[in-house]
């Protein structure tokens, strides 16, 4: 988050007083802060927080290559396919939504404004209680750990692939008309303006948007705690349930983990927006990416 | 179908409540934190920049769940023990504070430059220019954002079943696993759902109202 001066509307380059009086406050607020931290260092200590053994015993060699790393490839198996899942469904559902007939544009429209508002959870562990009832996947010979695989995949899909639908048809809209009717009036057929000069715009356009979201996708892996899928958070408890004197620091290191990976995708998301910037038509609003909660309406730029 | 059916609509209806108490409670503290985080980060002191970058970059790119687990099952252990409504509403509110932030920062930052300089030419001080030109513009660009910030946290507050908080998903839940007989599957599932639906469809349809409404105004 690099802030040139001009980032923010708030100041006039400040004066030679109103640089001391900057230097002073941040003097002040570093004093407060590193005063916080210290005090919660001190009464962290006093708990043991730091005591070597609590961090060493949960990552020996052992327990990495027989619960981390196994946890970290099944949370990233589940991010890839999801991944996989809610581009696909994405793309359907976003091109039903700017279909050119109205039942489709209507079907899309229903379903990304049903499952926008169901919590993710529930569109994970729901299917997965239905199918427990009915015993559907046991029967096509699906084991209980693919199946746990299956239905956290499949939440994760049909959640995102709503989002992105959103992202997609804000990323059409957001292009001039006047590249639509260009199309159209050099004789392009409707379904080839949208491959030829609509979609590639809109794309790139919305490009850093549909990735932002896959790395809020990676994040919500963590559902499958509740149909007990063995990712990261789930194997953490797991391990820290037996270290229990080194549950918080367990806890910690899955966070970690999940920092790391969140972290370092969305760096690669913002060298990817700054490459694909202005290579749209002009007037073209820029898709932002969805405000990255676990939701988010993708703010058509007002 | 619908046996029993006064005991599920009681027992949805509580977890209805709980979700929406917890929603709004962990919305306001969200509020408190985001804008306080949204100050920092314009401020001129660099420590407090810092502060604010740093839990910005925390809270987004670490799990909902993860940050509810550290709360709820990990701060017992250095000694601070809650209750799991007070854990879910701080753990709520301090995830939802990064993006309430974000989101009140760049409103802040969409104003146009020149709205201020306009603002300090006729001569209005920093307090006068911020509260008569800068502010009232920035806030309604945020409306909407805000909006989606909030439908989001009512489908986030259904992770804090977790941690054993009775709210709508937990009573669905809980219906399903301890009265298969008693209660339709199907049942229990359509009334989650509906509750949903009907908590935030409204605001999403207000959020658009207000994002046309913002439109115009400009």
């Amino acid at each position: 988050m690099s802030r040139s001066p001009k980032s923010t509307v708030l100041f006039d380059a400040l004066g030679p007083r109103g640089r001391r009086r900057a230097r002073n406050a941040s003097i002040v607020t570093g004093i407060v802060f590193v005063g916080l931290f210290t005090l919660a260092g001190i009464q962290l200590a006093d708990q043991g927080f730091f005591d070597q053994s609590r961090w060493v015993n949960p990552m020996d060699i052992l327990i990495i290559e027989n619960a981390w790393l196994p946890a970290l490839m099944s949370t990233l198996k589940a991010a890839l396919l999801g991944s996989i899942g809610a581009l696909l469904l994405g793309v359907i559902v976003g091109m039903g939504r700017v279909s050119r007939f109205a039942a489709i544009r209507g079907v899309a429209a229903v379903y990304v404004q049903f499952f926008r508002a169901m919590p993710l959870l529930l569109l994970i562990w729901i299917p997965f209680t239905i199918d427990g009832a009915f015993g559907a996947t046991l029967s096509m010979g699906i084991d209980a750990e693919g199946r746990r695989l299956t239905f956290l995949v499949l939440g994760l899909s049909v959640y995102n692939g709503a989002v992105l639908a959103e992202i997609l048809r804000s990323g059409i809209n957001a292009l001039p008309p006047g590249q639509a009717m260009a199309g159209h009036a050099i004789g392009l057929r409707h379904g080839q303006t949208m491959r030829l000069v609509v979609l590639p715009q809109a794309v790139r356009n919305m490009l850093p948007a549909v990735l932002a979201q896959l790395v809020i996708l990676l994040k919500d892996t963590a559902l499958g705690y509740v149909i007990t899928y063995p990712d990261l958070l789930h194997d953490a408890e797991t391990i820290g349930r037996n270290y229990a004197d080194s549950f918080l620091q367990v806890l910690i290191i899955a966070a970690f983990v999940y920092f790391v990976l969140a972290w370092g995708l969305s760096k690669i998301v913002t060298v990817v927006e700054r490459k694909t910037s202005r290579k749209v038509a002009k007037g073209a609003a820029t898709v932002e990416p969805s405000i990255p909660m676990e939701a988010g309406a993708p703010g058509a730029k007002p | 179908m619908f046996d029993n059916f006064d005991l599920m609509v009681d027992a949805m209806g509580q977890g209805l409540w709980v979700t929406i108490w917890v929603t709004a409670v962990s919305f306001i503290v969200a509020l408190i934190i985001g804008a306080l985080l949204a100050m920092m980060h314009v401020s001129p002191a660099p420590p407090a920049r810092w502060v604010a970058t740093a839990y910005t970059g925390l809270f987004k790119n670490v799990p909902l769940l993860a940050i509810l687990f550290i709360l709820y099952f990990g701060f017992p252990k250095i000694g601070i023990v809650l209750p799991s409504w007070q854990w879910a509403i701080i753990g709520l509110g301090t995830y939802t504070a990064a993006f309430v932030g974000e989101t009140l920062r760049s409103g802040i930052n969409s104003i146009d430059l020149g709205q201020a300089e306009a603002a300090r030419s006729i001569g209005l001080t920093f307090g006068q220019s911020l509260r008569h030109i800068i502010l009232p513009q920035a806030f309604r660009t945020v409306i909407p954002p805000l909006g989606s910030l909030l439908t989001a946290l009512v489908k986030n507050s259904s992770l804090v079943l977790v941690i054993g908080v009775p709210e709508l998903s937990a009573q669905a839940q809980r219906l399903i696993n301890d009265n298969q007989d008693r209660f339709d599957l199907w049942a229990v599932i359509l009334g989650v759902a509906a509750c949903y639906l009907i908590v935030n469809l409204p605001i999403s349809y207000f959020i658009r109202r207000a994002e046309r409404r913002a439109q115009f105004a400009r």
